[in-house]
C-alpha cells in the first residue's frame, strides 16, 4: 500500500499548492449610515441607507459612467449609476440581513437607488421596507454587509446605526463581529456546506456589523 | 500492469473534481455591478487559519496603499512608500485568491519544467498581468471614455478570454497526459520503448536524469514523429525504458515547450487584477501617472515572487513524492498520477471559473 500512501501525499501536496483563499478581500470601501425609521404605532417603517464610497472606487465609477467626458457625473449619468447598483444589489438582498427573534425578515426591494457625486466621492441612498409589519418587540437585528466581500460596508461609529426616535422600551446595541475571532471559535462548524451559501444568516452573523434592538 | 496506475490517476482526478465542485461558488461579477470582483474559490477550511492571516494582511496593505495614494493626491510625497506597499500587497494578494498561481503550479506539476524556467514563467505572467492593467486603464482613460465600452466590459471580456484559455490549455494538457494511458488501457498491453539505440542518430539531447526520476519516455511503437528530428532519447539508462506518457517536449522539440509556456503565461496574464485597475484609475484621474504605473509594476513583482515560491513548493512536493515512491513502477505511477492530476486541475479550474464568469 506504499503506492496509495504516496498518492495521498502527492494529492495533499497538490492541494496545498492550489488551495484557494476562503475570502476575497474588499476592493471597495463605503462609509455607511443606517437609520431605522419607525411608524407611529411602534413598528419598523423602513431602513434608510446612506453609503459614501472611497475616492479610489469613486474615481473608477467616474471613469466608467462619464459618457460626455467632462470629468463630472451629470444627473443622467448619476441616474445610470443608481440603476446599475440597484439591479446588481437585488441578487444580494441589498446587503440587508434583518432578523426577528433569529428568523429572517423579508424586505421589499427599494424603489430606486439615488446616487450623488460630492468631493470626489460617490454617495448612494436607498430605502427598504419590511414586507410584513415588523413590530418593535423582542430581539430585532439589522445587519448590513456584502456577502461577496467586494465592498466593505463600514459603520465607523455606533451612532451611524440609529433608530429615530428610539423608544424608551428598547435597548440598542451595535455588534461588530471580528471575523477572525468568529472563525477561530467556530472552526469545526465552518464546513463546506457553511460556505456554500454565503448569503445565509449564519454567515452574516460572522461578518455583518449589526444593530440589535431588544424591546420589552 | 498499467491498470492500477490508471485507476489511481482517475481517483486523483475524481478527488480534484470533488474539490472543484466544492468551490464552484466563485463569482466574478461584482455585487455592485461596477468593476469586477475577483472570482474567489472558498477554501475547504483545511488551511483556514493561514489563509485568514493572509487575507487580513492583504486587506491591510490594500488600505494603506489606497491611503498612500490619497495623500499623494493631496500633495504629500511618498512615492516610495506607495511602491513598497504595492509590492507587499502583491506578495500577499498572490497568496490569496486567484487563478494565476493555480495555473502555473499545476502546469509545472504536469510537466517536467526546470525550476528556473518555472520562476521565469511566474515573472512573465505577473508582468503581463500588470501590463494588461496599465494598457486597459490607458485605453479607458485616453480612448474609451465617452464610448459605450466601459472598463467593466473590457475587463469582463479579458476575464472570459483568460478563462477560456485556461480551460483550453487544461484540456490540451489533460489530453497530452491522460490519453496515452487511456489508450494503453483500451488497447491492452502498451507498447514499450523498444530501444533508444535504434534512433540514436536523431537525438539532440541526452536526458541524464532519467533514472533517478522515474522518467517519461516516448512511446516508440507508435512513433510517427521521427521526421521532427528532435527526439530526446534516454540512451544512458535503457533499463528504465517503460512506456509512459509522452512528454510534449519530446514530441515537438524545444520550441514546442515555449509555445505551451506562452499559453500558460497569456492565460494567466490576460485577466488584470481588480486592485490594480482601481489604483490606476485613481492615479490617472489625479495626474499621478508615474506613481500609478510604478505601483502596479511593484504589485506584479510581489505577485511573481509568491507565485514562484508556490510553484517551487509544488514541484518540490512532486519530486519528494516520486522519490518516496522510489524508482520503477511505483515511482512512475505516482509521477504519472501527479501529472494527470495537475493537468486535470488546470482544466477543471478553467471550466469552473469560466462558468462562474458566464453565469454571473
Amino acid at each position: 500500500m506504499k503506492t496509495t500512501r504516496s498518492i495521498i501525499s502527492a494529492a495533499a501536496a497538490l492541494l496545498l499548492a492550489t488551495t484557494p483563499n476562503a475570502l476575497s478581500h474588499p476592493h471597495v470601501f463605503a462609509e455607511a449610515n443606517l437609520e431605522v425609521a419607525l411608524t407611529g404605532d411602534g413598528a419598523v417603517e423602513a431602513l434608510r441607507h446612506v453609503w459614501r464610497f472611497d475616492d479610489l472606487f469613486s474615481s473608477t465609477v467616474l471613469l466608467e459612467f462619464d459618457k460626455n467626458s467632462d470629468l463630472t457625473l451629470d444627473d443622467d449619468e448619476l441616474e445610470e449609476v443608481g440603476k446599475v447598483i440597484h439591479e446588481s444589489l437585488a441578487e444580494f438582498d441589498y446587503f440587508q440581513f434583518v432578523e426577528n427573534a433569529g428568523k429572517a425578515v423579508k424586505m421589499t426591494p427599494p424603489e430606486a437607488i439615488l446616487a450623488n457625486y460630492q468631493d470626489n466621492q460617490l454617495i448612494v441612498f436607498f430605502e427598504s421596507k419590511p414586507v410584513e409589519k415588523l413590530a418593535l418587540q423582542g430581539t430585532l437585528s439589522f445587519g448590513v454587509y456584502d456577502p461577496t466581500f467586494y465592498t466593505a460596508i463600514d459603520f465607523s461609529e455606533d451612532d451611524n446605526m440609529s433608530v429615530a426616535p428610539l423608544p424608551a422600551s428598547c435597548k440598542k446595541t451595535v455588534v461588530r463581529p471580528d471575523p477572525d475571532e468568529a472563525i477561530a471559535m467556530n472552526q469545526d462548524k465552518l464546513t463546506e456546506a457553511f460556505f456554500e451559501d454565503p448569503s445565509s444568516n449564519d454567515m452574516s452573523k460572522l461578518f455583518a456589523t449589526r444593530l440589535e434592538l431588544t424591546c420589552s | 500492469m498499467q491498470k492500477p496506475a490508471t485507476r489511481a490517476a482517475f481517483l486523483l482526478i475524481a478527488a480534484t473534481g470533488l474539490l472543484a465542485t466544492l468551490v464552484s461558488a466563485g463569482h466574478s461579477q461584482s455585487s455592485l455591478g461596477i468593476g469586477s470582483n475577483e472570482a474567489t474559490l472558498p477554501a475547504t477550511g483545511m488551511f483556514a487559519g493561514l489563509l485568514n492571516w493572509i487575507n487580513v494582511h492583504q486587506q491591510n496593505f490594500y488600505r494603506s496603499l489606497t491611503g498612500a495614494l490619497r495623500s499623494m493626491r493631496d500633495g504629500g510625497g511618498g512615492a516610495w512608500l506607495l511602491v513598497g506597499l504595492s509590492f507587499a500587497y502583491g506578495v500577499f494578494h498572490a497568496a490569496g485568491p486567484g487563478h494565476g498561481k493555480a495555473v502555473i503550479s499545476s502546469y509545472m506539476l504536469a510537466n517536467e519544467v526546470a525550476l528556473r524556467r518555472g520562476i521565469l514563467l511566474s515573472f512573465l505572467s505577473a508582468l503581463l498581468q500588470s501590463l494588461t492593467a496599465i494598457i486597459i486603464m490607458a485605453a479607458v482613460f485616453l480612448i474609451l471614455r465617452g464610448t459605450s465600452v466601459s472598463m467593466t466590459d473590457a475587463t469582463r471580456f479579458l476575464e472570459v478570454a483568460s478563462y477560456v484559455l485556461v480551460t483550453a490549455f487544461g484540456a490540451w494538457l489533460l489530453w497530452q497526459k491522460a490519453w496515452p494511458r487511456l489508450r494503453a488501457l483500451f488497447v491492452g498491453q502498451p507498447a514499450h520503448s523498444l530501444s533508444a539505440a535504434s534512433h540514436h542518430e536523431h537525438h539532440h539531447h541526452h536526458d541524464h536524469h532519467a533514472c533517478s526520476h522515474g522518467h517519461h519516455h516516448h512511446d516508440h511503437a507508435h512513433d510517427h514523429h521521427q521526421h521532427h528530428g528532435h527526439h530526446h532519447h534516454d540512451d544512458v539508462c535503457p533499463s528504465c525504458g517503460h512506456s509512459h506518457a509522452p512528454d510534449p517536449k519530446l514530441i515537438g522539440g524545444e520550441r514546442f515547450d515555449w509555445k505551451t509556456a506562452w499559453t500558460a503565461i497569456i492565460a494567466v496574464g490576460l485577466r488584470p487584477c481588480t486592485g490594480a485597475l482601481i489604483v490606476l484609475s485613481f492615479a490617472f484621474l489625479n495626474g499621478l501617472y508615474v506613481a500609478g504605473v510604478l505601483s502596479v509594476l511593484a504589485m506584479g513583482l510581489g505577485t511573481a515572487i509568491t507565485v514562484s515560491v508556490l510553484a517551487i513548493l509544488a514541484v518540490t512536493a512532486k519530486n519528494w513524492a516520486v522519490a518516496v515512491a522510489g524508482d520503477g513502477r511505483t515511482g512512475n505511477r505516482v509521477h504519472a498520477a501527479i501529472e494527470i492530476a495537475g493537468a486535470a486541475f488546470v482544466f477543471l479550474l478553467g471550466v469552473m471559473l469560466l462558468s462562474a464568469s458566464l453565469t454571473a
